[in-house]
């Protein structure tokens, strides 16, 4: 079958090419045929690809070792979920499931939009035909899923890490959030293409932009997860180049959802958003292109990927075509409206963008560093953890402070005395915390306190935005309290939506500023009945245990955890040694106490022949809070989305006068 | 096309110049780990890092009093440089890896205290 | 790349002759808005006159301008805007809201004109 693997991604590649050359074409003259007939060929190649993607999935499920991607990435004692989801564990499965989920949401975004928007869908289906041709023609020319071998006996195997249910979820979900982002880039380019400075388009996309976003903000903080756990050295973000590739366009396209509210609202910043677009797109292509190619890391000269120079290409093409484009229509796009003042809502938004930006921009240049740094003094050089820890304080900080400031600022030009007034209480209650948080000892970390006392001001904020709205909610409405609170965050789901996600930010930080900050670590060698103490902990060895799994070995060491004097039960921290894949791999052990929201995290390093066991104990604080957080966003974000059917009712009313005048 | 322009955009030019500068100059005072292979060491005395791939048998263990001892190959050629590596052992090493180590030369042997195996086909890094 | 010789020439056949009703199938579709229309007399794809684009801009302005009173009105509401600033602001608001809708109106949908003749004719 994989003939009729190959087939498909053919028939793709000529559909999609058909719908960028013809949907060009058609939009340039105006001919509707034509465009209707290079939608269809979009269309068509979901149905395409849809197919190259079920062949693959057979044989990963039948174990078809005669297709050399089966072969290398699974093995037959692999659970039947993981040999699944082998199929984006290597490059092909990987190009061909960001193909499957562009063309899918590329379809499916032009049919439910093809009504609403006259002018730039004839322009939007090329542009997804051409950016889905370039992932097309990669997998029938240069990397393809099908190719063939003689079957070996038994595959490869899958990379022992890699055999943890976060990243079963965590590719998908990462794509669905990077080839997510195609969609506002193609209807920006779109509208900019077609000429027209209607803002239809941006309300029409903007859940697919807040879908986007949530998928790649959660599968960011599944990653991290994963590594937590996996990984498992003790902390959850490395600054790796991996990490970053997501990381950079989630924070461009986190700028962009705050500067096109005020593109909505105030018709200004259009530029400037039609360059955000562009760059997260242009930061998603190239956070593929690091994830799959290893160029980074190829500095360490690992066998280059055959994809990375048409990845760069690529990219560079994106980036020329957009910035042509948004050169051409600058007259149009330049705004009418200025900005009033330097203490309006909008100049909030604003300093959100460069802050966002500003830090987008130094990560990318800490992952870029080591090529620029061959290039002009002949050693490569690396950035670390200080670099990026240093930027992310640097700028954290006042984003947070933002967070709390600017939904207190109003629009257009708010005088500082109003101002300062809506912030009385959240700052008195900041300072408090402030104190006694320095009062308890926290003052070790003066920038995660500094941190905390921000913490404390914008949730101070957020909750007093709550307690104001359903106050104003129950005095027109009357009814219960609970009742005004859920009628007041149906009624204005953005805005209450937006708060949930940022409490959720806050959250973050908090987990983060803890462990980061004030945790504890401890090693050295136990022999059996020895104790080592950190923080509040005791830890006693009590002996190591062995047992049999279905592909691995496991050694553990048993522990038992005191508290106080108070028992607390026993962790298994140890490694496993798998037989197919010849590895050995860390399983640490984590005791989570939610609590106080912090971990006690165990790594047995070494088991020695005379029975003794070196480990690594630490006490990371309130990280528990940092998966909260993305549970909480996740919720936040649902409330922005959901579909309210006031305000579509409104935007049918607008669309049918409009629409009126186009039937005379 | 603007007669009077607006000061706010010149605060914003000059904020994002600003951030911009910063981190080029923090970068290039503080520097980074210059990233070697095995047959660039040999002159460097302070802090690096060395990627290689992992040759012939690793001896001792990481905990231990010699800790491990592992020989790595230039990824593209022949040099080779003799490793010790005290610390925690990351999933995926073993012969035949390539890996990085991070630490300095002493005595024509390299002290690591840090190393991450990377994984080309597969696309996650270890650390410890 | 050596094929598998074990595996049934059945296959390869299938997956030919599935791959060639694919390509079919595929040409099939997108030709269809031709074949469903042999001659279009209007093949030309709706654009947008000035007038419409006019209007849709003016519509686009008043929506604007009442978002921004709704949310002024919230805002006050919920003590965020003192008294003397949303007296300021909320004049300069509904003005040009009211002026946006009264720019409308001579633009309102000429489809009404033309019935209207006809029975003022009639």
């Amino acid at each position: 079958m994989p003939g009729l693997g190959s087939a498909a991604l053919v028939v793709a590649f000529g559909l999609v090419a058909y719908a960028a050359v013809a949907g060009g074409y058609a939009a340039h003259r105006g001919r509707r045929r034509l465009l209707e007939s290079a939608t269809n060929a979009l269309f068509a190649s979901f149905a395409s690809v849809l197919l190259a993607a079920l062949v693959l999935l057979a044989a990963l499920a039948r174990h078809d070792f005669s297709f050399a991607y089966v072969a290398s990435h699974t093995s037959r004692e692999l659970p039947l979920g993981y040999t699944l989801a082998s199929f984006w564990s290597g490059q092909e499965g990987s190009l061909l499931l960001w193909l499957l989920v562009l063309t899918g949401i590329g379809s499916a975004a032009v049919a439910l939009n093809r009504r609403l928007i006259r002018t730039v869908i004839p322009w939007t289906v090329p542009i997804l035909g051409a950016i889905a041709s370039f992932f097309a023609l990669l997998l029938v020319f240069v990397a393809s899923p099908f190719a063939t071998q003689v079957a070996p006996a038994d595959g490869a195997g899958m990379n022992p890490s890699l055999q943890n249910p976060y990243m079963l979820a965590h590719p998908p979900l990462l794509y669905l959030g990077y080839v997510g982002l195609t969609i506002p880039f193609a209807f920006a380019m779109g509208a900019l293409a077609s000429g027209r400075a209607d803002e239809r388009w941006i309300i029409a996309t903007r859940r697919w932009t807040l879908a986007s976003w949530t998928f790649l903000g959660f599968a960011i903080l599944l990653g991290a997860k994963w590594a937590y756990e996996e990984v498992g050295w003790g902390g959850w973000y490395a600054w790796d180049p991996v990490e970053n590739a997501a990381l950079m366009p989630w924070l461009v396209a986190t700028a962009y959802l705050h500067s096109v509210m005020v593109q909505e609202k105030k018709n200004m910043l259009r530029v400037w958003n039609a360059v955000l677009v562009a760059g997260a797109f242009c930061l998603s292509l190239f956070g593929t292109f690091l994830t799959r190619s290893g160029v980074i890391n190829s500095i360490h000269s690992f066998t280059q990927s055959s994809i990375g120079a048409w990845f760069l290409g690529f990219i560079a093409v994106v980036a020329a075509v957009s910035t042509a484009l948004i050169i051409y229509r600058l007259p149009l796009l330049r705004s009418r409206t200025r900005l009033e003042s330097l203490v309006s809502r909008e100049a909030a938004f604003l300093y959100n963008n460069l802050f966002l930006v500003a830090f987008a921009l130094t990560v990318l240049w800490g992952v870029i560093y080591p090529l620029v740094s061959v290039a002009v003094r002949g050693v490569a050089e690396t950035v670390g953890a200080p670099y990026y820890d240093f930027f992310a304080v640097a700028f954290g900080l006042p984003l947070v402070l933002l967070m709390g400031i600017g939904p207190l600022v109003a629009w257009r030009r708010a005088s500082l005395r109003a101002v300062g007034r809506s912030l009385l209480w959240p700052a008195g209650a900041a300072l408090i915390v402030g104190i006694l948080l320095l009062l308890a000892g926290a003052g070790s970390s003066p920038a995660g306190l500094v941190g905390y006392t921000f913490a404390a001001f914008v949730l101070a904020a957020i909750a007093l935005e709550f307690v104001r709205g359903t106050r104003a909610r129950h005095a027109l409405g009357g009814g219960s309290w609970p009742a005004a609170f859920t009628s007041l965050v149906g009624r204005n789901r953005r805005r209450y939506g937006g708060y949930v996600v940022h409490a959720a930010i806050v959250l973050l930080l908090v987990g983060a500023v803890g462990i980061g900050g004030f945790g504890t670590t401890q090693e050295g060698k136990l022999t059996q009945g020895q104790s080592v103490e950190v923080g509040d902990y005791t830890l006693t060895y009590l002996g190591s245990e062995q047992r049999r799994a279905a592909n691995s070995q496991e050694l553990r060491a048993r522990l038992a955890v005191s508290r106080g004097g108070e028992d607390l039960g026993t962790v298994l921290a140890g490694k496993n040694r798998y037989f197919a894949e010849q590895q050995t791999s860390n399983e640490v052990a984590i005791r989570s106490d939610w609590l106080r929201a912090e971990d006690l995290f165990v790594i047995a390093d070494q088991f020695n022949p005379d029975g003794s066991v070196f480990v690594k104990v630490i006490v990371n604080p309130l990280v528990n809070l940092i998966w909260l957080a993305g549970l909480l966003f996740v919720a936040g974000a649902l409330i922005t989305l959901w579909p309210d059917a006031r305000e579509q009712r409104r935007l049918a009313r607008r669309f049918d006068e409009e629409g009126a005048l186009a039937r005379a | 096309m603007a007669r009077r322009r607006s000061p706010a955009r010149l605060v914003i030019a000059l904020s994002v110049a600003a951030a911009l500068a910063i981190f080029l100059v923090y970068t290039a005072l503080a520097g980074g780990t210059p990233s070697l292979r095995p047959s660039q060491v040999a002159g460097h005395d302070g802090r690096v890092s060395v990627a290689g791939k992992v040759v012939g048998q690793p001896s001792g263990t990481a905990r231990g009093p010699e800790g491990l001892r592992f020989t790595i190959k230039d990824v593209q050629g022949t040099a080779t440089l003799p490793v010790v590596y005290r610390g925690s052992v990351p999933d995926l090493f073993k012969t035949g890896r390539d890996v990085s180590v991070e630490g300095s030369l002493q005595n024509g042997v390299f002290v690591a205290d840090k190393l991450v195996t990377k994984c080309p086909s597969k696309y996650t890094n270890k650390q410890s | 790349m050596r094929r598998e010789r074990s595996r049934a020439p059945e296959m390869d056949v299938l997956a030919v002759a599935l791959g060639a009703l694919l390509a079919v199938a595929a040409v099939a579709f997108v030709a269809r808005p031709f074949l469903a229309e042999p001659d279009a007399e209007d093949d030309r794809l709706a654009g947008r006159t000035s007038a419409e684009q006019e209007r849709l801009e003016l519509l686009e302005r008043r929506d604007r301008a009442l978002g921004a009173l709704k949310e002024l009105e919230f805002d006050h509401r919920t003590g965020k805007i003192a008294d003397a600033d949303y007296e300021a602001s909320v004049g300069p608001l509904r003005r040009e809201a009211a002026e946006a809708m009264r720019a409308l109106e001579p633009l309102a949908p000429p489809a009404r004109a033309p019935v209207e003749k006809v029975d003022a004719r009639a």
